[in-house]
């Protein structure tokens, strides 16, 4: 066990550094000229000129690149080149939304995608199945952002029943819950497809093992076998694979904040990307590949504790 | 079992025994033919297509479908349909090559971790590493770097594709690689490179054909995302995450400027979808892929 | 099919959506609180400081948080007192003395006198320190001095003339700054705070997503344009950023927003027909697009193949598709409602002729090639354009790229993303490039844009003409109305010749609200939607 996670965490560290690269990478091959940028559409050569000594950009390559490393190090990930403000600072704004859809997406089709692949391992073969499995092959077939633009013009435009222009407050507020109500039902539905699978897989898997075939032999119902036995140790490979596919739902949220102008940092990364703002998109590539980093790890450790066998190992 | 006679057996029955088994269920009949279709759509796009995808007719903007444009006309004015066709080529093309050159490298990884032994633990922990990134941040990452376009998204899915096919391949080649008509071969003096291609591609190549069917419409499907954020294909360039993109400003007026691609590249996942889940039930139902 | 599919969908999600959110849609359907208004916007600026921003986004908050010594009338033309209740121009043209109004205040309460005024001219050109680089700095005119002579009277000396100061004191560049608070928050002014003397106050800003500001209670000062000179009748105004076109388009029509200007044009035929929503359009709005082409490139160096654009490009029908029908298809460089515009060069800018084109092409031996383009002398008429990407770029550039195939001439498009774009377009690499601009007059479109000074940015053309120069010094100075409206035809007439730049066309500005608020009307200085916002009310 112990081994395993430190197993674990080492196989971490040079992701960590991988993460790293990427970032430096990042600072170097700027291929525009950020004082141009932040000069405007009027700006004569010697007001780029300015512009550019006030920003430090004159100082040769390497010079820059100390710095960065520097700032690095103590947890300043650089000021953004278009609009000044603290990268650290937006990351800080932008990442709380994004946790929150990922949550309430989370929230409802995890339980779905189980229920769903549960009754279709149960009536393995049957009409249900096979529709479910239809279902949860076209949710992974969807495109997410077809998913929100449906839900926006029929939900949000034709029927205004509900906003789709961003956060409305805190989730604890009326307007909040309102507003992530179609976002969060855009990112989920794109999952409930991956977990039904998943769980229908496992659960018929387990239902072929020694002791679920004792119990059933036990004369237990067919319904309790699937409820106490078989379910309960399908979740874990669940779990876990549900872990993998986090990376999946970072991708929806991509999109799923771009559609919906969810203010978090995935529309924060593809904003600071096309406007070249490299500090910004650096800061967060290396926060949304740590936080990817940080469940794995950390599913890879749940998963240790709930599987008696990876436990001795 | 002699060295010679397995694949010997293998080849013979197997294409039409695939074939009639992927016939028999209508999922796989179904998506088999879509894929063939889209397939040949694609490639005779320049035929079929009924007019220019780059030609404006400023007189009909934003024009439902209807007799004269089957598929309607977008906020250019420009067909449709044409660019639909000529659209799936590019999204097709993004998607195989992006395939071809993750999944050959991957295949090579897989291959050598399951042959030399010695750089297996290696090869399979930079793998590993590599699957810690999620695909959505590769696509970031190069757009940052090289900028956007459709290059960068061919990269990027590449190297999202190298540790998957690298596992899978290295999977199915070490079930082979216990068995005894290997080191059989190998005590004839057999070359790696011979050993490899003769006898432990073949048997993998199952897995990699269902994989690379499967994971070409996971594929399809991130491009298609990172074009729709402006990170992929530049317009005026057809691709049908782009043209998705493109008629999103005018949802409310003209949804079917969004829709129809949007629905395009639905029928292009799941079709791959269905046919890469018929062919692993057909080829190998043990596969966990 | 679709049929089919709406009704599926309607039954899935009606059923399990109508069940869960309607009871709590009717809670939340009240959400703007009663006298608050909210504008929505499609980009948010990268700072609040007037000095260093020329963004729209900054002036349409700008200009609500404090005020300009001068105000701009509804016809784009008459200059109305603002700070300044009076003014003098000495006989010379070279020094304006302000007479300030003596009641007014910052937010924080501070009287504002003529050292405000002293302090914030010369920060904006560049004369305080810390030093501040405004690009357009030289929209303050060739300033000698500024000088208080008063607790409150300023005098403003010119080296020279500078017939447009007036016009350009009005822009929201020139709005009264606090020393101490500037020297105060530092790089952080218009970040963390501001303190002006508008009719608003800054309350508090999340960048890119919402800006709030806060009614100034004893505002009283408001420019005589407007019916209320203030306090102004709504308590908050908060600015929400929505980047989706689409998106603004349903909330406005929804109730959850008031008001807006960024409405693209094909929705305004529909919103118009809503009854719920108004609009409120502005004639004398000076906002054009173009083409613009670099004349000493290859290529595009030919007047043949300039005035060729011209007729290849069908700017009748671009209005229609890109506008939707919603803007003036142009032709002269100077929209005809603007001071100075000059009507002669109107007919002397090449129609759309396409025929013609070729003919023209044929003639001035530039041959069609095998490829569709055509070449003269070993030289493919083939030129690279750059745009900043944005839909309205993206669309008219494409059509403009087919309406040139058609004549035998290539262009290839490149888009940047307008934070890049503006980098990209002060470089030599490109030989055409697509852009739109304000204006208030043909002297101030056109001295920005094609003195050989400003050469390689703004004058992107590398317009290299002595003549147009001197011109444009004399239209500059403006003394004499008569004879700037002479010497600006002759620039018009001159472009309108030789072709380097292909007007598009001129955008409208509509203000759509909703009927909750009353008060709305398009101004349009500088592209702003509703001027300072004092005739803002909630009616319902």
């Amino acid at each position: 066990m112990l081994r395993h996670a430190v197993q674990r965490i080492g196989l971490a560290i040079p992701v960590l550094f991988g993460v790293l690269l990427i970032g430096f990478l990042l600072m170097q091959v700027v291929p525009t000229d950020p004082a141009t940028v932040r000069a405007g559409p009027q700006a004569t050569a010697e007001v780029i000129a300015e512009i550019r000594a006030e920003l430090g950009l004159d100082a040769p390559i390497y010079v820059q690149f100390g710095k960065y490393l520097w700032r690095l190090a103590q947890g300043d990930l650089g000021v953004s080149i278009i609009n000044n403000v603290a990268v650290t600072e937006e990351l800080g704004n932008t990442i709380g939304p994004t946790l929150e859809l990922m949550v309430s997406a989370l929230f409802w089709s995890i339980p779905l995608g189980i229920f769903l692949g549960t009754i279709a391992a149960y009536w393995r073969g049957s009409l249900l199945d096979k529709a479910i499995m239809a279902v949860s092959v076209a949710g992974v077939s969807v495109p997410v952002f077809f998913l929100g633009l449906v839900l926006i013009w029929f939900v949000g435009f034709q029927w205004q029943l509900l906003p789709f222009t961003g956060r409305g407050g805190p989730l604890w507020s009326m307007d909040g819950i309102l507003a992530i109500i179609l976002p969060a039902v855009t990112l989920g539905g794109v999952f409930i497809g991956p977990v039904a699978r998943m769980t229908r897989t496992a659960v018929v898997d387990t239902l072929s093992a020694e002791h679920v075939r004792t119990a059933r032999a036990k004369g237990l119902p067919e319904r309790l076998v699937v409820l106490r036995h078989a379910l309960r140790n399908a979740l874990i490979p669940v779990i876990t694979l549900i872990g993998l596919q986090i990376g999946f739902l970072l991708g929806g949220a991509v999109v799923t904040e771009t559609i919906f102008s969810w203010p978090g940092v995935g529309r924060l990364a593809v904003g600071a990307i096309l406007s070249a703002d490299f500090p910004m998109a650096q800061g967060t590539i290396i926060v949304l590949s740590l936080g990817f980093i940080l469940v794995n790890l950390a599913v890879d450790l749940l998963y240790a504790v709930l599987d008696p066998r990876v436990r001795q190992a | 079992m002699s060295a010679a006679a397995i694949p010997a057996m293998d080849k013979a029955p197997r294409r039409p025994t695939v074939l009639r088994m992927l016939m028999r269920d209508t999922g796989g009949a179904i998506s088999l033919f879509v894929v063939i279709l889209i397939l040949l759509l694609a490639l005779f796009a320049p035929w079929l297509s009924p007019r220019d995808p780059y030609e404006t007719d400023l007189l009909a903007i934003m024009q439902p479908p209807d007799g004269q444009y089957w598929l309607g006309t977008d906020g250019q004015g420009r067909d449709i349909l044409a660019r639909m066709l000529y659209g799936l080529q590019v999204t097709l093309f993004m998607g195989l090559a992006s395939l071809v050159v993750g999944g050959t490298i991957g295949a090579l990884v897989g291959f050598l971790a399951a042959f030399y032994r010695r750089v297996d633990g290696l090869l399979m922990r930079l793998m590993d590493i590599m699957l810690s990134f999620p695909a959505i941040l590769f696509g970031l990452a190069l757009a940052a770097i090289f900028g956007p376009g459709l290059t960068s998204v061919i990269i990027a899915l590449s190297i999202a594709t190298v540790p998957l096919m690298a596992r899978i391949v290295r999977s199915s080649a070490l079930v082979v690689m216990g068995l005894d008509y290997i080191e059989a071969a190998r005590a004839t003096g057999m070359s790696d490179t011979r050993l490899i291609l003769r006898h432990l591609a073949p048997n993998c190549l199952s897995a990699i054909f269902v994989f690379s069917t499967l994971r070409l419409g996971q594929v399809i499907l991130l491009g298609s995302a990172l074009s729709f954020l402006g990170l992929g294909a530049q317009p005026p360039v057809a691709e049908l995450g782009a043209m998705a993109a493109q008629g999103r400003s005018f949802l409310f007026i003209a949804p079917h400027i969004s829709v129809i691609p949007s629905v395009g590249i639905f029928v292009i996942v799941l079709a791959f979808n269905l046919l890469g889940d018929a062919l692993r039930d057909a080829l190998d139902p043990r596969l966990r892929i | 099919m679709i049929k089919t599919w709406r009704r599926a969908t309607l039954g899935g999600l009606a059923a399990l959506g109508l069940a869960i959110t309607a009871p709590l849609f009717e809670a939340g359907a009240q959400t703007q609180p009663r006298n608050q208004i909210t504008f929505m916007r499609e980009i948010d600026s990268d700072r609040y400081d007037p000095h260093r921003s020329t963004a729209l986004a900054g002036g349409e908050i700008i200009q609500m948080l404090s005020d300009t010594l001068v105000s701009m009338d509804f016809d784009m033309r008459t200059i109305r007192p603002g700070l300044a209740e009076r003014w003098e121009v000495s006989p010379d043209g070279k020094t304006y003395t302000f007479h300030l109004r003596t009641n007014v205040t910052f937010c924080d309460g501070k009287p504002f006198t003529a050292e405000d005024v002293v302090y914030s001219i010369n920060r904006w050109i560049g004369r305080t320190t810390p030093r501040v680089v405004s690009p357009v700095a030289w929209r303050a005119g060739p300033v000698k001095e500024i000088r208080a002579t008063g607790p409150h009277t300023v005098e403003y000396e010119l080296n020279e003339p500078f017939g447009e100061l007036l016009p350009q004191l009005s822009q929201y560049f020139g709005v009264m700054v606090d020393r101490a608070t500037v020297e105060r928050l530092g790089d952080n002014f218009g970040v963390q705070g501001f303190n002006g003397t508008g009719p608003y106050c800054w309350g508090n800003w999340t960048p890119r997503s919402e800006f709030v500001m806060t009614r100034h209670p004893t505002y009283r000062w408001g420019p005589p344009v407007l019916q209320n000179q203030g306090p102004a009748h709504v308590e908050r105004i908060v600015w929400r950023v929505i980047p989706e076109a689409a998106a603004r388009v349903a909330a406005l029509q929804a109730g959850q927003a008031d008001i807006t200007q960024f409405i693209p044009e094909a929705f305004w035929d529909t919103m118009r027909r809503v009854p719920t929503i108004r609009s409120s359009t502005q004639p004398n709005y000076f906002w054009d697009v173009f083409l613009g082409f670099k004349v000493d490139k290859p290529v595009v160096s030919d007047p043949v193949i300039r005035r060729a654009a011209h007729m290849a490009v069908d700017r009748v029908g671009l209005t229609r598709a890109v506008w939707s029908g919603h803007a003036l298809p142009a032709r002269n460089i100077i929209n005809p409602n603007a001071l100075d515009y000059d009507a002669q060069s109107d007919a002397m800018v090449p129609n759309h002729d396409p025929a013609a084109a070729r003919r023209m092409l044929d003639e001035a031996g530039w041959r069609m090639g095998s490829d569709g383009v055509r070449v003269k002398d070993g030289q493919r008429a083939s030129f690279l354009m750059y745009g900043i990407t944005n839909l309205t770029n993206q669309r008219s550039a494409e059509i403009i790229q087919q309406g040139l195939r058609q004549v035998g001439i290539e262009m290839r498009v490149q888009m940047f993303d307008a934070t890049v774009a503006w980098g990209r377009l002060a470089t030599q690499e490109f030989d055409a490039y697509i852009l739109s601009y304000p204006y208030i007059s043909a002297t101030d479109a056109m001295s920005l844009y094609w003195h050989s000074r400003n050469r390689p940015s703004p004058n992107r053309m590398n317009w290299n003409d002595p003549e147009t120069d001197a011109w444009l010094e004399e239209a500059r100075r403006g003394t004499d109305p008569a004879r700037r409206a002479e010497v600006t035809a002759l620039i018009q007439r001159r472009l309108a010749e030789q072709a380097p730049w292909l007007t598009l066309a001129r955008t409208q500005l509509t203000v759509f609200s909703t009927q909750r608020v009353d008060g709305v009307r398009a101004h349009g200085l500088y592209g702003i939607g509703v001027y300072r916002g004092l005739d803002l009310r909630v009616v319902r």
